[in-house]
This record gives C-alpha cells, sequence and structure tokens, in this order.
C-alpha cells in the first residue's frame, strides 16, 4: 500500500493493482459464502419476502466454522436460546454484512483497479472496518488462528507452506484496518 | 450555518447519561461479555467500545485490556432486550460477544 491520506469527508488510499485484485476477490468469496438461495417464486410484497425468508430455518450452514464465528451463539450455555437469537436476527445481519461487502466492492470498482485511490467516505467507514475485519475473521478460521501463539507460528513458517500466502494477506488486511483507523 | 443555542441546564444541574460497566451491576439484570480473541486488533476494539457505546477513550481503552488481559469483560448491562441488541452489533463488528443473566 503506498499511502493513505485523509481530505475532509474522505480517506484516500492507494492500492496496488495487485491489492485491489485480491481485495475484490475476497470480497467475491465472502459473498458467496454468504449467498442463501432465493425462494423460488419471487414475491412483489417486501413483507412476503420477509416472511420466506424467516421461515427458511438456518439458511447458513453452522457447521463451516467460519458461519460460525461471524454469527457466533449469544448464550453460551443455552444452545435453545441461542438458536431463538439466530432465528429473529440472522437474517438482517447476513443481509447487512452482504450489502456493507457490495459497498466496499464498488468502492473498489470506481478505483478502476487501483488505478485511481480508494475513496472511502469517513461515514462509511465502521461497514468498511467490518467487512476488513469479517474477512481476518474468515482466513483466521481457516489459517487455524485460534489463540495469539497459532499467529505467531504462522509468521514463521517456511515460504513454500500454501499457509504463508494466506497468513500474509491475513497480516495485509490487519495493517489495511490499522491505516484506515488511524485516519478516521 | 449556524450553531445551536445553549441548552437550559435541567432543574437541579446537568445530568451527563453514561451507561456504567460492570460497577454497578445489579443483581438478576443481564450483562454483555466481550470475549477475548486473538484476531481483532486492540485499536479496532477499542474504537468499537468508543462508537458503539459512546464509552470515553479511556474508558474504552481500560475494557479492551481488560478483555485482552483476563479474557473477558463485561462491557454493558441491561434488560436482556437491550443485551440482546448489544450483543448482536459486538457481532456485526466481528467481536466475540455472549449475553448472561447476572446471579
Amino acid at each position: 500500500m503506498s499511502d493513505i491520506v485523509r481530505k475532509g469527508p474522505m480517506i484516500k488510499v492507494r492500492l496496488t493493482e495487485y491489492e485491489a485484485t485480491l481485495l475484490e476477490s475476497l470480497l467475491d468469496q465472502f459473498s458467496e459464502l454468504l449467498a442463501v438461495e432465493e425462494p423460488a417464486s419471487v414475491d412483489d410484497d417486501p413483507f412476503v419476502r420477509w416472511q420466506a425468508e424467516f421461515s427458511a430455518a438456518e439458511p447458513l450452514d453452522h457447521d463451516d466454522p467460519v458461519i460460525e464465528r461471524l454469527f457466533p451463539q449469544a448464550y453460551r450455555d443455552d444452545p435453545a436460546a441461542s438458536a431463538e437469537f439466530r432465528r429473529f436476527t440472522q437474517a438482517r445481519q447476513r443481509q447487512e454484512r452482504v450489502g456493507q461487502a457490495e459497498l466496499v466492492m464498488d468502492a473498489l470498482r470506481a478505483s478502476d483497479g487501483g488505478r485511481r485511490s480508494v475513496q472511502v467516505r469517513v461515514v462509511e467507514l465502521d461497514q468498511w472496518l467490518k467487512v476488513l475485519t469479517a474477512l481476518r475473521l474468515s482466513l483466521a478460521v481457516r489459517l487455524g488462528i485460534e489463540r495469539a501463539e497459532d499467529a505467531e507460528a504462522l509468521d514463521s513458517v517456511d515460504e513454500d507452506d500454501p499457509r504463508s500466502y494466506a497468513y500474509r494477506v491475513y497480516e495485509w488486511l490487519g495493517y489495511l484496518t490499522e491505516a484506515l483507523l488511524t485516519h478516521a | 450555518m449556524t450553531t445551536p443555542a445553549a441548552p437550559e441546564p435541567p432543574i437541579g444541574g446537568v445530568a451527563v447519561s453514561e451507561r456504567p460497566a460492570e460497577s454497578q451491576v445489579l443483581p438478576g439484570g443481564w450483562v454483555t461479555i466481550v470475549w477475548d480473541d486473538p484476531v481483532n486488533l486492540m485499536s479496532y476494539v477499542t474504537h468499537v467500545f468508543v462508537t458503539y457505546f459512546g464509552y470515553s477513550e479511556t474508558k474504552a481503552g481500560k475494557l479492551m485490556l481488560k478483555v485482552h488481559n483476563e479474557g473477558k469483560a463485561v462491557v454493558s448491562h441491561g434488560s436482556r432486550e437491550q443485551m440482546e441488541s448489544d450483543v448482536e452489533a459486538m457481532h456485526a463488528y466481528g467481536l466475540w460477544a455472549s449475553l448472561e443473566k447476572t446471579t
């Protein structure tokens, strides 16, 4: 990342073409993870659509540890209450996350693959931070980072190790998050 | 552009409302707990506590360190409904949070 500057209501981030493409690809995977099958007949009535989504129990695969990390149990010792919480909140949470990923994707597209600086509106900063955090959490689950020592161990794996690349991406997302925070 | 007129102080002085953290937790109420994880950045966790709860930087920083050093911290308390919405908000930020009843 070459530079990042605050200009009034905007934070301008220069990404290399490589970084912009990488972030777009991570966002694509993220949106795929959060995609749920639309009901066959799309009703125009938003209430009917909402009801359909609401009644579709567990549209996300909670056997996937990434989903479980992004939508964790709200009650540690009460699976029934956690399931109830999820029933009431998950559809909304999922839609918010999809919307945030689209917002970041739109900003990246407007930068024309990093040829222009990426414009982060300060009022939308938290949406950016939520997306970058979700991407880091997803990578952390895949990399098996459960304790601080796990990350330290990954820091020194061999370059040929396939985890080495994913870990560098994870670190870069953290660097970008930190840079955005310091310019908030 | 204009500036708002100075508000009249309410009778009996100005009330500053900030939700206290665990210092005044009452039995029978509910609390939101944020758990430590090795992924979220310390600066980010502090930012979330400032932004969402409206805590001062100092208080947010102390809470963040408590999560980091002790593995968890009570970040808010109130009714079950309030705590469910706090937990939902923490999850949206990617923080690991849960609610429980105080004894």
